[in-house]
């Protein structure tokens, strides 16, 4: 007995398959999403530096590169696609510094690169400019290359908002539920998962990082793919206060990007040092906490090292490990029908509005019937975030639901009220409650709030407080009551 | 439209600090004074300590930390101070005007002074630069006493904790007394960061085993904490030494590295800040560079002991109290700098000749040495510790001595 049975199944909510999910719900048909991990999101979507990037102005943009092509047919997407989806979307703009002739002729060549194919907002500015647009960068600069269009997002939000709006037009979605094998049977696939079988007519395997090993059930893998792990910290927003831009430097060696980027909240990223990386090994070395910052420092060079607040490694899979341009996968597998696999690498998040919709066509273009979804409706509103609000709405908050006005996240200002609609919302965990709410990602790292969620996330969802987790299964935050370890067989 | 009050001098936070200066505010004659505390109690972090040693100067008891806040707690409400509680302060211009939230709405609080006693927080494990994983299972010491004082619930049972700060090693008893392992106290200097009474009665009296100029190099385990792997460290770099590693299987990760003023919203109303202490700048009567907005206690400077703390919060509520009736202390005053030796002197400031206590702290741990305050005042120490305070007393006789508009505070060997 089938526990699903669907037209077709996206493996894989990270940033693309929620895309693929919410565009394929333009359309009247059956579509179901897995997701193993305990939220939307949690792979490389959330380990990045949130820019949406704009193609033409990358080094290894190439319009011949199906890559390129995504990332540049998304630019005029993303900031329509988060006003629908009620996500924050910040343009911001991009500086990148030049310290010599060598780079400025690689940058000018970038330039009529990108104006060859239509791409003419990039601007030299000098040094003049340059220091009265950012006052405290490293003087040690010739001028930069200016992109007034990069943006920031917020990726994770950004996937769960077109999980949420793909789930009011119909998709059904699974968390925690886990590929475990796939086998064809004639016109359909069997799909085994941690909660049982599925069948479905197409495949679309957005798996992220497991991509290669989801397509190895069928034998779909007809690519190679090479995790490529990426060490960014991030700052206090103190340090955000000092640059107003996403500032690049090219970088000095191999495996390395010099990036400081400003959040759509505040809090700046840093980094990226890279490096091939065992699957799963999230963890970060001395030497690449020390490189970052050394790098940082040729960009801003009054930055002290406390003011990192937080740093994490994410991975991206490459095609091909050489730096500076790769290209992505977004192809029906060559050897089995209906089965698209789907992998950017990087940007993932800037390329996924046109991805979705290549994907769509990619499933027609297999066989899948579109017929369009009269009931489709875009639009998806985002949870009130009360330290946004003006303070007249917040009081109107507090007079409906009190508990707006408890704080329960010093840093962030993130109230009991915002916990509680992120749990209703979906969120079972601390990192969860984080990613949706931002308790937890201040300056403190969570030392006020996590006793705080503890409590409302057991009360919550009904659960004792040692059953609470960071992450989902196997991460538990407290393991014992006090007095446990005294009492009965333990002395 | 949000409520609006005006009062004469307005606290935040009601810790140690803010209850004793609320309570010196009003005996110095403020008429009205409200406490703003974000907690559902008086009395801060005080709750959570509940291990004895709290009051041995300020009140010649020795008390337990709750009880500690209750006495100032009684205190305050029997002066009258008024009291917000569960009430956030999001907001303080430079007019004193705060903004505050609670479940019955936005306050706007107009003050003709505001005493800031926010307090600190403890520094993260980004800030110590910690590699590895990023697991369940890695908490700073004084989050984990409040799971275990206040929730009731333990980390672990297998506890490294990292860092030799008082809460840590108040921490490493207290989960022995609840029967967890402390399996080692890992500190990267050559001695102790805490209070020696507590390395004495925490570790040595338990048996902690402490591993001295050692430090975590690496975090196992990619859901929960599965091992820590630690490191000795050369003397002079304080960088590990390759070959010295050793791993200790462990469930949890204390972290006990240091403590920040929270000086949020001081940054908010323009206040001047102390890069040395990481609070404010301030005059003898604990007043900050902006008119009418004062510090006291750990917002001000980390304290050794809560004793000092309330002590000096009360100066800060007297200045206030003074500032709100009209009293202002005028004149550039005489600069303190701190010299040779010397991590920071508080307060940055003299303007007046009333007798002034200097509190101080040392950069590193040295015997048989001297204590110079300018050429008005110096004093021998068998030893000095960055764990603990100097108090330095300065007799208006003494500060009448004082020329030139600066006063060096220096260590001789």
């Amino acid at each position: 007995m089938a526990w699903l049975e669907t037209e077709v199944l996206i493996v894989g909510g990270g940033v693309l398959g929620t895309a693929v999910a919410r565009e394929l719900s333009r359309y009247r048909v059956d579509v179901a999403l897995v997701e193993k991990e305990v939220d939307f999101g949690w792979g490389s979507t959330k380990a990045n530096m949130c820019i949406v990037c704009q193609g033409a102005d990358a080094l290894e943009f190439r319009p011949e590169y199906r890559r390129s092509r995504l990332v540049w047919d998304s630019v005029p997407l993303m900031e329509p696609l988060c006003r629908e989806l009620d996500v924050p979307f910040r343009r911001i703009g991009e500086l990148t510094l030049i310290r010599n002739s060598e780079e400025m002729a690689k940058y000018q060549k970038l330039k009529g690169r990108a104006e060859k194919v239509g791409f003419d907002r990039l601007r030299f500015i000098g040094r003049d400019e340059l220091f009265e647009m950012e006052p405290h960068l490293n003087r040690n600069v010739v001028g930069a290359l200016y992109n007034p269009d990069i943006a920031v997002v917020d990726p994770v939000r950004l996937a769960i908002a077109l999980a949420e709006n793909a789930r009011e037009n119909g998709v059904k979605t699974f968390l925690e539920t886990e590929v475990e094998g796939i086998t064809s049977k004639g016109e359909e696939f069997e799909v085994q998962t941690t909660q049982g079988l599925v069948k479905s007519r197409f495949i679309v395997n957005a798996a992220g990082l497991q991509v290669d090993r989801v397509a190895r059930f069928l034998g779909a893998d007809d690519f190679v793919l090479y995790p490529v792990k990426g060490y960014i910290g991030v700052l206090d927003k103190n340090v955000g206060e000092l640059v107003r831009h996403e500032i690049h430097m090219r970088p000095e060696a191999p495996g390395q990007m010099n990036i400081l980027c400003p959040s759509v909240y505040g809090n700046p990223f840093f980094g990226i040092v890279m490096c091939l990386a065992r699957k799963g090994d999230n963890s970060i070395t001395r030497r690449m906490m020390d490189i970052a910052l050394v790098n940082l420092r040729k960009i801003l060079p009054e930055v002290s090292e406390r003011e990192v607040i937080h740093s994490f490694a994410g991975f991206m899979m490459f095609r091909n490990w050489e730096l500076g341009w790769h290209e992505c996968v977004v192809q029906p597998s060559r050897k089995v029908p209906r089965f698209i696999n789907v992998c950017i690498g990087y940007p993932g998040v800037s390329a996924a509005p046109a991805t979705a919709k290549e994907v769509v066509r990619l499933l027609e273009q297999e066989g899948l019937k579109l017929e369009e979804n009269p009931h489709f409706n875009p639009s998806r509103k985002a949870p009130p975030v009360f330290s946004e609000l003006p303070e007249s709405e917040q009081e109107e908050l507090i007079r409906k639901e009190p508990r707006y006005g408890h704080v329960i996240c010093r840093c962030e200002t993130v109230t009991e009220a915002e916990v509680i609609e992120a749990i209703r919302r979906g969120a079972t965990t601390l990192d969860g409650v984080k990613f949706r709410t931002r308790a937890g990602m201040g300056r403190c790292q969570g030392g006020y709030c996590t006793p705080r969620v503890v409590k409302i996330l057991a009360r919550e969802l009904g659960i004792s407080e040692k059953e609470v987790t960071k992450k989902g299964k196997g991460s538990p935050v407290l393991l014992y009551r006090s007095k446990e370890l005294l009492s009965g067989a333990d002395t | 439209m949000a409520q609006t009050l005006e009062v004469d001098v307005a606290v935040i936070g009601a810790g140690p600090a803010g209850m004793a200066a609320a309570a010196r505010a009003k005996e110095a004659g403020a008429s009205r004074v409200l406490l703003i505390e974000r907690q559902e109690q008086l009395g801060g972090l005080l709750h959570q300590c509940i291990h004895n040693g709290f009051g041995l100067f300020y009140f010649g008891e020795d008390l337990t930390g709750p009880e500690y806040a209750h006495r100032f707690a009684e205190r305050v409400m029997d002066l009258g101070v008024e009291v917000m509680l569960e009430t956030m302060v999001t907001r303080l211009s430079p007019e004193r005007e705060i903004t505050a939230v609670s479940k019955e709405g936005v306050f706007r609080i107009r003050a003709k002074s505001v005493v800031l006693a926010m307090g600190c927080r403890e520094r993260t494990r980004d800030q110590v630069q910690i590699p590895g994983s990023r697991p369940a299972g890695i908490f700073t010491a004084g989050t984990a006493q409040r799971m275990v004082n206040v929730e009731g619930l333990l980390p672990g049972r297998r506890i490294v904790i990292l860092g030799s700060g008082d809460v840590g090693m108040i921490m490493a008893r207290r989960l022995l007394l609840e029967g967890a392992e402390v399996l080692a106290v890992v500190e990267i200097l050559p001695y102790v960061g805490g209070l020696i009474r507590n390395e004495v009665q925490c570790l040595h009296d338990f048996q902690v085993p402490l591993f001295l100029e050692h430090t975590v190099t690496k975090v196992h385990g990619e859901r929960r904490v599965e091992a820590v792997t630690i490191a000795r460290v050369d003397r002079s770099t304080r960088e590990p030494l390759p070959g010295t590693e050793r791993t200790i299987e462990c469930d949890t990760l204390l972290l006990s590295v240091g403590l920040i003023p929270e000086n949020e919203l001081s940054r908010m109303a323009g206040v001047l800040l102390d890069p040395l202490t990481g609070g404010a700048v301030v005059d003898e009567s604990r007043q900050s560079s902006v008119p009418g907005i004062f510090a006291g206690g750990n917002v001000l400077h980390v304290h050794d002991l809560v004793d000092n703390v309330s002590s000096e919060a009360e100066i800060a509520g007297e200045g206030a109290a003074r500032f709100a009736q009209g009293i202002e202390e005028g004149g550039e005053g005489i600069a303190i700098r701190p010299g040779e030796g010397i991590r920071y002197v508080v307060p940055q400031r003299i303007r007046g000749r009333q007798p002034v206590t200097l509190y101080l702290r040392v950069k590193d741990m040295a015997e048989g040495v001297r204590v110079r305050v300018g050429d008005i005042w110096e004093r021998k120490f068998r030893v000095v510790k960055p764990s603990e305070m100097l108090k330095v007393e300065l007799s208006t006789d003494e500060l009448s001595r004082i020329e030139g508009r600066e006063l060096l505070v220096e260590l001789e060997r």
